[in-house]
């Protein structure tokens, strides 16, 4: 689903790169933990599976298509297939629950009907049925970022990429986060998230990458967040 | 594409920047009207040459008995000799195409229907006061200058004159006012795309959690440049119906009044509807055009 071959990526401006001839592969409906301390190159990485960055060499492949051979007209497309989600959870403040994820579709061109039918459902997914109308800033940490879950998902994505999505948000609060993650990645979508949230890592038991200075320090399946080495 | 969705966010980007949008509007609206009456003088200066060119002749006026004119002095008049050798003279001229005399009666007659009116002028002269003339129509009205040096000179003329003359310096009147108008309007043009841009900025700016969702999301760049652009032409389309109804105005109540001075060259509407529909499309390019720029620059697709 997602194949990184020898990829390196130079920001301008800085010597030291972002990440350093890195290889990983993430098969279909893998639940991955991108992991590593600040600057060791998670975001970067989320963001050249969303070519929203170019590698300086390497080869990128999502969902089968080679990026760098993708035209710039064809990116949106991609996006469509990847679902994201952030810590600041990036809703609409003038949007209601359900706007906020209907408007993922709207802009998309999804028909009217099709949104009425699906976006309820995505809602329930949640976990937040019964809140629909509610405006962004009458919800919890939480319950923003299950709605942003549910607009990252509603489009059914094949791959969920989640930049640390209980970084603002209460330990307690997570684990329900967490198991909505689970909940998306069991209908077979592909889950990378990337967190410094050890307790969730250890919890969940799933395959972890760690990243130091952009070059991968550890490749575990069902791994923990900190390794004894 | 979702008609409604893209109109729904040009409507709340147009009233988040009213002013922006208001100023946009009365720029475009006043550099196309002007635009457009830079057209219309330019189409009323055609028109007008087309309808001179043919009426326009050269008068050669001869000596009467007694002359103010310094040529004419101790002269006596043109005698009948000079009259013929002149005609002939005229004749051969190349660019000449035809040459008609006009004796003192028949100046008296056309002067007196001009001045019918006029009593104490008309009482004042007679007919022996006209002077005789030759009425020469050219082969082409430009090659006026050539024919007139000649002519000037030569036994038994008092004066030769040119009545395109006359009309060229009203036609260079015209012509300083055409281009003035144009000038403005071009210094128009150029504020309103400045205008436009800020506006598209401004409205990029308000609306970037927005785009960076539909980004995120995955939606066309026509879907996320379209509501920019659109605000940009209905903007553009506003000013340019406003700039018609300035342009039908002028028509009525300029054009309309001037032509009276100038029989025969009338401001049709169907030129006005021609000014008005180029000066739209302009305006409407324009727009386009300013907010695609602007958003290359400002919106990362």
């Amino acid at each position: 689903m997602i194949h990184f071959d020898n990829v390196t990526k130079v920001y301008a401006n800085q010597n030291r790169p972002a990440l350093d001839h890195v290889s990983v592969d993430v098969d279909k409906g893998e639940f991955v933990f991108l992991v590593g301390p600040s600057g060791s190159g998670k975001s970067t990485f989320l963001r050249l599976i969303l070519k929203e960055e170019r590698p300086d060499s390497g080869v990128i492949q999502v969902a089968g298509k080679d990026l760098a051979r993708l035209s710039n007209f064809k990116v949106p497309h991609l996006r469509r297939r990847i679902g994201c989600v952030f810590q600041d959870f990036r809703l609409l403040p003038n949007k209601n629950v359900y706007e906020n994820v209907a408007f993922a579709l709207e802009v998309i061109g999804k028909p009217r009907r099709f949104i009425r039918k699906v976006v309820p459902e995505v809602v329930e997914l949640v976990g937040l049925e019964g809140k629909a109308h509610r405006m962004p800033d009458e919800l919890s940490g939480g319950e923003q970022q299950r709605v942003a879950m549910a607009r990252a998902f509603v489009n059914r994505p094949m791959i969920l990429l989640a930049d640390e999505p209980t970084g603002n948000i209460d330990p307690a609060t997570s684990i329900g986060i967490m198991k909505v993650l689970d909940r998306i990645n069991r209908t077979g979508t592909t889950v990378v998230m990337a967190t410094h949230d050890a307790a969730i890592v250890d919890s969940m038991r799933k395959r972890v990458v760690e990243l130091e200075d952009g070059k991968i320090v550890r490749d575990q399946s069902r791994g923990v967040y900190g390794q004894a080495y | 594409m979702r008609a409604n969705f893209i109109f729904s966010e040009v409507w709340i980007g147009l009233r988040r920047n009213l002013t922006m949008t208001v100023a946009v509007i009365v720029t475009v609206a006043i550099g196309m009207a002007l635009l457009g009456v830079g057209l219309m003088i330019n189409s009323q200066i055609s028109t007008m040459k087309d309808f001179w060119s043919d009426k326009v002749e050269v008068s050669v006026f001869l000596c009467k008995k007694v002359d103010p004119f310094p040529a004419c002095k101790g002269s006596g008049g043109v005698n009948a000799q000079e009259r013929a050798a002149l005609k002939q003279q005229i004749e051969a001229m190349p660019q000449v195409e035809s040459v008609a005399f006009e004796d003192s009666a028949h100046a008296y007659e056309v002067y007196k229907s001009q001045n019918a009116g006029n009593t104490v002028l008309l009482s004042a002269i007679r007919a022996e006061d006209m002077p005789e003339s030759f009425r020469v129509k050219l082969k082409d009205p430009d090659t006026y200058t050539a024919v007139i040096e000649q002519l000037k000179g030569a036994p038994g003329v008092s004066n030769a004159i040119n009545q395109k003359e006359l009309l060229e310096k009203f036609f260079a009147l015209l012509e300083s006012l055409r281009w003035a108008a144009l000038v403005v309007a071009i210094i128009l043009v150029f504020a309103a795309t400045l205008l436009i841009g800020n506006t598209v900025r401004l409205s990029a700016y308000n609306r970037r959690r927005e785009t960076g969702i539909m980004r995120l999301v995955g939606a066309s760049n026509i879907y996320i440049q379209l509501p920019f652009v659109m605000e940009g032409v209905i903007a553009g389309l506003i000013g340019g119906v406003m700039s018609g109804v300035l342009l039908m105005v002028s028509k009525v109540f300029l054009f309309d009044k001037v032509q009276v001075y100038l029989a025969n060259t009338v401001l049709t509407w169907e030129t006005v509807t021609k000014v008005i529909l180029i000066t739209l499309v302009f305006g409407v390019v324009i727009c386009i055009l300013a907010s695609f720029v602007t958003l290359r620059r400002y919106l990362r697709v």
